[in-house]
């Protein structure tokens, strides 16, 4: 039996980020050393919009962040970090593990 | 309801007119052109309040169309052969998307050699593109078939083909009663079905994985299924609403105790009446079966009609290279194993070859006498 | 008209690219989230065939929060035509309505539709963002393809054609607004699209939008080499509002060198044809000598 489909071919807006596979692809990841050097820019240039700056706080969210590394290029502040942990995980993301 | 001389370019101009579409667009092409100019002068007129864009050629046309059928507005074009063919792509593309686009065809013949004469050939390619084709038989069916297509379309979400032949309908006059246009209004109440809407907004078309995109297709066909029920019930909404006497699927023509059944779609309809009628005159046990719906296929209505019938003579304005006529492969595989009938397939007018009485009674000799029967013939040349 | 843009003050949502499925480091998305910083939710965006189009969604799922079509290859600018057609109709006002192809559904498959929609001064904008090659089939040459850089179709030593000069092309439209921006530069690339949205007829923004992986650079250089072309001078920002000129930045004019040789696409480029380019780069700022 066929599937419910919406009539016209559409998607839900904005949902893309729910099935993000983007951690998974990621063999770096960034981290902020020291956000007061950020340039605010640089929210500008991540491809993901995965950079926010709110006041002296920088948020990278890792569930959709690829590792491109840019901003680390474009920016004093932020380093790229190895993914790869070890015996703990290839890939693996972990809270806490920074 | 007053009856005026018209060519089928004024049918189907007036048709959509009374639809009050609201966006418009073409690229010229012969012989569509006079059903293009005919909207643009309403428009010009202040008669019609319609958006129009020029489009620079035919695919940007039906583009423009589509995108705005996509934003909510009731969207018409008009086209045919080459036309149709740069469109195919948008075509296609336009029944997946489910927009109820109307889209007139005065159907010509396709280079090459170049040709600019009647042939339904341009109609006959898009077969499988997932629109509903309507073949009128003359410019009263033009202008009828062009109000019934929006309420056709809009209700199924399929758009639909209202094809008319070149010159023979486009550029030649017949009375036509016109309805009422607060009639028609009523007939055909606006609704808004936005896919780009910024109050809702989506995203149209995304790429599809091997998981959706069947699901969506079986949809699309279901609603094509639908129309074979739901085009007679609008026709019979429109008699009534009208007192009109148009017809639904397929029509049959002095068919009580017919042995030999001619069947045809568009303008050589008329023509073949005629014979018939002469025919009969002669103590000949013939009738006639009118095609109006080619896509979809009536199959089964078609069988229930012909069965009894010893012979049939199938006339086809167009060729599938390698196949035959398409309208009667249709008629074989739709009657495949149920039959032993004389089913002959005639390739008629292409180009505007003749196909006048003398063709016509050609065909229907070779019918009753061929050797080679179940086969297609090539008549007129 | 000056518009100015302020950093602080541009509005945390982001209407697209959060989950998008593009390559890390895609320059085209980069491009995609400065312009909709700037758009706003009142936008309806067309997207022929490319990357851009793909990497928008998949099946039910899209990043984008406004309405978004992925269109056929060759007619954005007419779809996006029709829409505007249908919002008047509506009597539907204040939205943008933007059409945004890659360099082949702008310069090439998609030229005849938005020089049609160009030339009928429609109420849109069109956005090329240029890659110089058709990336989303893997890297083919295009119209963009500058002179010598290698492709998955042009092998051995380069094109050997010049790059089609699509801003001459649409400021011979005599549109109102002509606009050439590059990703490195997001307040004077938001102050082009700001300046396009807030104008009645038709606008056209070229937009640099480098793809690391058809470049041959690593992918957190794409925003760097989109500053190099512009800081060497083979880039130039500028914008052609109601027929004035205007350079909207003085590069530092680096040597074209430091742009080109690290790009692995321009790795059989020759001394002469760099010495050429540097030539053509000092011609056009005044500059004497090297």
């Amino acid at each position: 039996m066929a599937k419910e489909l919406p009539i016209v071919p559409t998607a839900v807006p904005g949902s893309s980020v729910e099935t993000s596979a983007a951690a998974s692809w990621r063999e770096y990841r960034p981290e902020v050393r020291e956000s007061q050097k950020v340039n605010r820019e640089v929210v500008l240039f991540c491809p993901d919009g995965a950079i926010s700056i709110e006041k002296e706080t920088v948020t990278i969210d890792l569930h959709i962040c690829k590792g491109c590394g840019i901003c680390a290029v474009e920016s004093d502040g932020i380093v790229m970090v190895p993914e790869y942990t070890g015996v703990s995980g290839v890939f693996g993301v972990k809270e806490g593990n920074k | 309801m007053s009856k005026v001389l018209m060519t089928g370019s004024e049918a189907a101009a007036l048709g959509a007119k009374l639809a009050n579409i609201e966006v418009l667009s073409y690229y010229p092409i012969t012989p569509a052109f006079p059903a293009m100019e005919r909207l643009s002068k309403y428009i010009d007129d202040g008669e019609l309040n319609c958006g129009f864009i020029r489009a620079e050629s035919d695919h940007s046309a039906l583009a423009a169309v589509l995108g705005a059928s996509l934003a909510g507005a009731r969207s018409y074009t008009v086209t045919n052969s080459q036309g149709l063919l740069l469109m195919t792509e948008v075509v296609y593309h336009a029944a997946g998307l489910r927009q109820p686009i109307v889209m007139a065809v005065a159907n010509r013949a396709i280079s090459a050699p170049h040709s600019r004469f009647p042939e339904q050939g341009d109609a006959v390619s898009q077969g499988a593109s997932g629109w509903i084709q309507l073949f009128c038989e003359n410019n009263q069916e033009v202008l009828d078939s062009t109000i019934q297509a929006f309420r056709i379309a809009e209700e199924l979400r399929t758009p639909v083909m209202v094809n008319y032949e070149g010159y023979i309908q486009s550029h030649t006059s017949e009375e036509v009663e016109i309805p009422a246009a607060d009639k028609v209004t009523k007939f055909l109440p606006l609704k808004r079905m936005a896919a780009l809407d910024v109050k809702n907004p989506q995203g149209v078309n995304t790429v599809t994985s091997p998981d959706f995109y069947m699901d969506y297709k079986y949809r699309q066909n279901e609603a094509m299924e639908k129309a074979l029920t739901f085009i007679p019930e609008v026709t019979q909404a429109y008699n009534t609403e009208f007192g009109r006497d148009s017809i639904g699927n397929l029509e049959t023509y002095k068919m009580e105790d017919a042995e030999h059944v001619i069947v045809a779609m568009g303008s050589i309809v008329s023509t073949v009446r005629q014979f018939v009628d002469a025919q009969r005159q002669q103590g000949k046990k013939i009738g006639l079966v009118k095609l109006k719906t080619w896509r979809p296929f009536p199959g089964q209505e078609l069988y229930a009609v012909l069965k009894n019938a010893k012979f049939i003579t199938v006339l086809d304005k167009n060729i599938v290279f390698g196949v035959g006529g398409a309208l009667a492969t249709d008629i074989k595989a739709a009657f495949y194993g149920n039959s032993d009938m004389v089913i002959n397939g005639f390739i008629i007018g292409l180009g505007g070859a003749k196909s006048g009485i003398e063709q016509i009674k050609q065909a229907v000799e070779s019918t009753e006498s061929s050797e080679q029967r179940n086969s297609t013939l090539w008549i007129g040349m | 008209m000056n518009v100015k843009i302020n950093l602080d003050q541009l509005p945390k949502e982001e209407l697209f690219g959060q989950g998008n499925v593009g390559c890390k480091g895609c320059g085209g998305a980069i491009a995609g989230r400065q312009a909709m910083k700037v758009l706003g939710e009142r936008t309806i965006i067309t997207i022929p065939a490319s990357c851009m189009a793909t990497l928008g969604g998949n099946n039910r799922h899209t990043t984008w929060k406004i309405p978004f079509y992925h269109t056929l290859f060759e007619c954005a600018p007419a779809i996006s035509s029709g829409i505007r057609a249908a919002l008047e109709a509506q009597g539907i006002k204040d939205v943008n309505v933007v059409s945004w192809g890659g360099d082949a559904g702008s310069a090439d498959i998609g030229f005849q539709s938005l020089t049609g929609a160009a030339e009928r001064n429609e109420d849109l904008f069109h956005v090329c963002y240029d890659n110089e090659m058709y990336m989303n089939t893997g890297g083919q040459t295009s119209s963009q393809t500058p002179y010598s850089a290698l492709t998955t179709n042009c092998t051995v030593n380069g094109k050997k054609t010049n790059k089609k000069n699509m801003l001459k092309i649409m400021e011979a439209h005599d549109i109102g607004y002509v606009a050439c921006a590059s990703i490195a530069y997001p307040a004077d690339l938001m102050a082009k699209f700001k300046k396009a949205s807030s104008r009645k007829g038709f606008s056209y923004i070229h937009v640099l939008a480098p793809c690391f992986k058809g470049w041959g650079i690593p992918s957190d250089q794409t925003v760097e080499f989109a500053r190099k072309a512009v800081e060497s001078g083979l880039w130039e920002l500028f914008e052609v509002e109601d027929g004035v000129r205007t350079r909207n930045y003085e590069p530092k004019l680096i040597p074209v060198k430091e742009y080109l040789t690290p790009q692995k696409r321009f790795s059989k480029i020759t001394a002469q044809e760099i010495e050429d380019l540097q030539q053509q780069v000092n011609t056009r700022y005044g500059k004497v000598g090297k």
